[in-house]
């Protein structure tokens, strides 16, 4: 996997951007970071680093305090989302699969779960049925398509909720730790995803501090530090040979 | 044991059963009213909020649009709280019960539900009202004299009594009915077309999702501090715990709640509730609404104009 | 406190139900006009905490049972209109799902306790907690007796709506149509049960939450609370309310409401206020009831406690005591009412909005 980013368009674009929960509780700091067409990127840190904040930013979920980000040449600001057709645009080309699908779950049933997207999205309700179904059967949890999401098991959840992501065929896909709480299997069965993704030209950013499946899942690494700031950004194999630099960043131990 | 270079603490080494010197471990205590009302709480609310069953079958009950079947029940209650005549509330009762029986729903868990709840209570609360005190005319039932005068139960007492708890039974049935049959977020849906603001929707529709959520949270802080209190009947803190609990519950839930706004708006959630349900006006609705009228139009004819 | 169908004439529900939607539909837009949908979890988790809060019935002696209702803690951490919503939504849950408060009488039963409670109750809240910063003990204990005041007002027009209902609505031979029980019996037997009991637990509640989140998670308390000054160590602007420049102003009104029994005590009557037929005719050289006089005199006879007590005289302190309120809760509510009214017009025509504004009533 070629990890030269020339020649591919930019599509998400943070700069200086800071952002502080409720006004105090620092999570970001003057960040800086351009994702690209097809790459596959991972955000790597210890908890509490700033990582999932950035996710959010990058899904307009959490708007910063200083600095800009622009997605697909529009910028992109609480007030800018308030534009019905930006906002299902937006919403239409990044997913976001969140670290607890509990919280991802809502729905009576796994059929409406999955459906919800392309419904809110103004996708016709037979188009939609269709989609649903072929996203189920990809994902293997066809089975399940009448029951309640709350009844499944951890790792069946995690694919409804990806499912969910799935459906919508977004350009880019952003994971929020991903392989934590989830079994040996579907780790393995993720990893694998993940890889057809990338085969797809899916544009896919993964937050993790899982190390050892690290390469498998990522060509690039951005190390964010506690101090809440970018300290490394390159090729992973590099990143994950510094070893100076995991430790610093509390991302591994001596050994 | 020992954890980042620090030892453990004395006391978590020793064997110590259930913090007592004394032993009294596992001695079964009588539960205050608020783990009474928690239990009771806990398994009635998943039943009755929870119980989709009925609204789940493809029945003509459950197809009728549920802005429809708002608006028909809306024609039903109004009818219900205009009509002077006993008889009539009744009729209107049985003939909802009637039609939900026919129509598959259980009428006989929907009679129970309506009538061991409001009107049992009703009916002992208005008791008073039938004394000649309360309600001043016609002595029925004397009692004995006060100064002279007869007391006892008046008839204008008696009948108050009576239409009031016919009253309470006729509208309680017409609203259970409603949302036996209808799913909480269809019934929202149909709120919506209805013109209640989006916002409102937006918060009930979460709204509804967490009280199971939270409902489980209160019952483990409860739990949890049931095996760890020694002294049961000290009040004050007691009372700190309630507030304690309650304002955890608002914390946690507050974040558990933000998380899943989020993961709805990342779909493009903006409040409108859709489903994978047709909206169309048919048939069926028409039918409905009509009925609706019809049978509120009947019953306060007969109400005004046959019986006076 | 909540009124089943059935109990309130469906004029009273109606005219409650329509005093209802200004309100509400305030409340909507002020929750859309903050913009962010940051709020809306926030409302559904008050929303469902106020359901759980009702759902505890504390035992009453007499039979019956009371219970707290939340709104004004919703109201201290998350602004007034934002209870009216979470209180609204939480007993729209137990009308549909539980009959427990009915379908009909909803308006009524949103006007006492998701309208009446929250507002009176936070500006008891802002008036005792004055400018004391956020961490401060004061604040809790004024949460908590907001808490106390709000819903004994709303208690008590709960009561007064139960009271009118026999003598406004029966048959022609005397039956009550709805609820049976007069006014005289109605706000005792409710005044009782929450002044001491489920006031109580209200105090309890709230103030206790209040201090409770003082401690643990400060951050929550200043959703809601910009013009305040913050706990010690945390970043805040600073700066004076004017609930605490009228605060004597209320304290004042209190004083003269408890007094209003005085009125009792004086012989006579006030000059000008005799009814036709009690006026001295020959003191003022007249041989008969000016016609205007008598005409217009009984017109407005559909007087909610006429004479200051109810029918009979009986209870006569109660009666003018209850008038008092009732009478300051009226006009409260019409200017609280008119501002809004004036408020929303005003914004119709300035589109501009003040962001991060949070839903301070």
């Amino acid at each position: 996997m070629s990890s030269s980013v020339e020649g591919r368009r930019p599509l998400l674009r943070v700069a200086g951007v800071s952002f502080s929960y409720l006004g105090r509780f620092a999570a970001l700091d003057d960040v800086k970071l351009s994702i690209h067409e097809g790459e596959s990127v991972a955000l790597l840190g210890a908890n509490g680093c700033g990582k999932s904040t950035l996710l959010k930013v990058l899904d307009g979920l959490v708007f910063p305090d200083a600095g800009t980000y622009r997605a697909f040449g529009e910028e992109i600001t609480e007030r800018s989302l308030e534009d019905d057709q930006l906002n299902r645009a937006f919403r239409g080309r990044v997913g976001f699969v969140f670290q607890n699908a509990d919280a991802q779950v809502f729905s009576p049933t796994v059929r409406e779960e999955v459906a919800f997207g392309p419904l809110n999205l103004g996708l016709d309700r037979g188009d939609a049925e269709e989609r649903v179904h072929d996203v189920l059967e990809l994902l293997d949890i066809a089975e399940l398509a009448d029951r309640a999401p709350y009844q499944l098991s951890g790792g069946q959840k995690k694919r409804v909720a990806i499912a969910s992501v799935l459906v919508m065929n977004p350009e880019v896909i952003l994971f929020d730790e991903p392989t934590a709480a989830l079994d040996p299997r579907s780790t393995r069965w993720l990893v694998e995803l993940l890889g057809e993704l990338r085969r797809a030209g899916k544009t896919i950013v993964i937050a993790t501090h899982d190390l050892e499946r690290l390469p498998a899942m990522a060509d690039r690494s951005v190390v964010i530090d506690e101090a809440h700031r970018v300290v490394r950004d390159g090729p992973t194999a590099e990143v994950l040979d510094d070893r100076e630099l995991l430790e610093g960043a509390n991302l591994a131990d001596q050994a | 044991m020992s954890t980042a270079g620090r030892e453990a603490p004395a006391w978590l080494l020793r064997p110590e059963p259930g913090l007592c010197s004394c032993g009294c471990v596992g001695r079964r205590r009588r539960g205050s009213f608020l783990d009474k009302t928690l239990r009771g709480t806990t398994v009635a609310l998943a039943r009755v909020l929870f119980d989709d069953d009925e609204a789940e079958r493809d029945l003509p009950l459950q197809r009728v649009d549920p802005a429809v079947k708002i608006v028909a029940a809306a024609l039903l209650l109004l009818a219900a709280a205009l009509v002077h005549h006993v008889v009539v509330l009744v009729a209107l009762s049985l003939a909802l019960l009637g039609l939900a029986a026919g129509c598959g729903v259980p009428a006989g868990r929907l009679a129970r539900r309506v009538w061991f709840t409001v009107p049992a209570f009703t009916a002992v609360v208005v008791v008073p009202a039938t004394f000649s005190f309360v309600t001043p005319g016609e002595v029925v039932l004397p009692l004995g004299t006060w100064f002279g005068h007869p007391v006892g139960l008046t008839r204008q007492g008696l009948t108050a009594a009576l239409l009031l708890v016919a009253r309470v039974g006729a509208c309680l049935t017409v609203a259970l009915s409603l949302t036996m049959t209808t799913r909480w977020d269809r019934l929202l849906g149909g709120a919506r077309r209805l013109g209640v603001p989006r916002a409102i929707v937006m918060v009930a529709s979460m709204a509804f999702r967490y009280l199971c959520t939270l409902l489980e949270t209160v019952t483990d802080l409860f739990t949890a501090r049931k095996a760890r209190t020694v002294n049961p009947s000290d009040a004050t803190e007691g009372r700190r715990f309630v507030a304690a609990s309650a304002g955890t519950v608002f914390g946690a839930s507050h974040h558990l709640a933000t998380e899943v706004h989020e993961a709805m708006i990342a779909r493009g959630y903006t409040g409108e509730p859709r489903t994978l349900a047709r909206a169309r006006v048919r048939r069926v609705d028409a039918l409905w609404f009509l009925g609706a009228l019809a049978a509120a139009t009947l019953a306060l004819g007969v109400d005004r104009v046959v019986l006076g | 406190m909540h009124i089943p169908d059935g109990y309130l004439s469906p004029q009273t529900c109606g005219a409650l139900g329509v005093a209802m939607v200004p309100v509400w539909a305030t409340a909507a837009s002020r929750v859309r006009r903050v913009v962010t949908r940051r709020f809306v979890p926030g409302l559904a988790v008050a929303a469902a905490f106020s359901f759980l809060v009702m759902m505890f019935n504390i035992p009453v002696p007499g039979g019956t049972t009371a219970h707290a209702v939340g709104a004004v803690l919703i109201a201290v951490l998350l602004g007034p209109w934002a209870a009216v919503i979470a209180v609204s939504i939480a007993l729209a849950i137990q009308a549909l799902f539980f009959g427990d408060g009915g379908v009909l009488s909803f308006g009524a039963n949103a006007f006492n306790m998701a309208f009446v409670m929250p507002f009176v109750g936070y500006g008891v809240y802002r008036v005792v907690a004055g400018s004391t910063p956020v961490d401060a003990r004061r604040r809790a204990l004024a949460a908590g007796l907001g808490g106390y005041v709000g819903l004994n007002v709303a208690a008590l027009a709960a009561a007064v709506e139960f009271g009118v209902q026999p003598t406004w609505f029966h048959t022609a031979d005397g039956t009550p149509l709805y609820a049976p029980f007069h006014l005289a019996q109605t706000v005792p037997a409710m005044a009782i049960a929450h002044l001491l009991v489920a006031g109580l637990a209200e105090f309890a509640v709230t103030a206790g939450v209040v201090a409770y989140l003082q401690r643990a998670n400060p951050a929550l308390l200043t959703i809601n609370h910009h013009a305040v000054a913050p706990a010690a160590g945390m970043a805040g602007v600073e700066g004076p309310v004017w609930w605490v420049r009228w605060r004597w102003a209320v304290i004042g009104l209190g004083v003269m409401v408890l007094a209003t029994p005085i009125g009792l005590l004086a012989p006579g009557g006030a000059f000008g206020e005799d009814a036709p037929g009690d006026l001295d005719l020959g003191r003022y050289g007249l041989r008969a009831v000016p016609e205007g006089l008598s005409r217009y005199n009984g017109f407005w006879s559909h007087t909610l406690l006429g004479d200051y007590g109810f029918g009979e005289g009986q209870n006569a302190t109660v009666g003018y005591l209850v008038s008092a309120v009732v009478g300051i809760a009226v006009i409260g509510v019409v200017v609280a009412a008119a501002v809004g009214l004036v408020r929303l017009l005003r914004r119709r025509t300035e589109p501009s909005a003040v962001p991060d504004e949070a839903m301070v009533g």
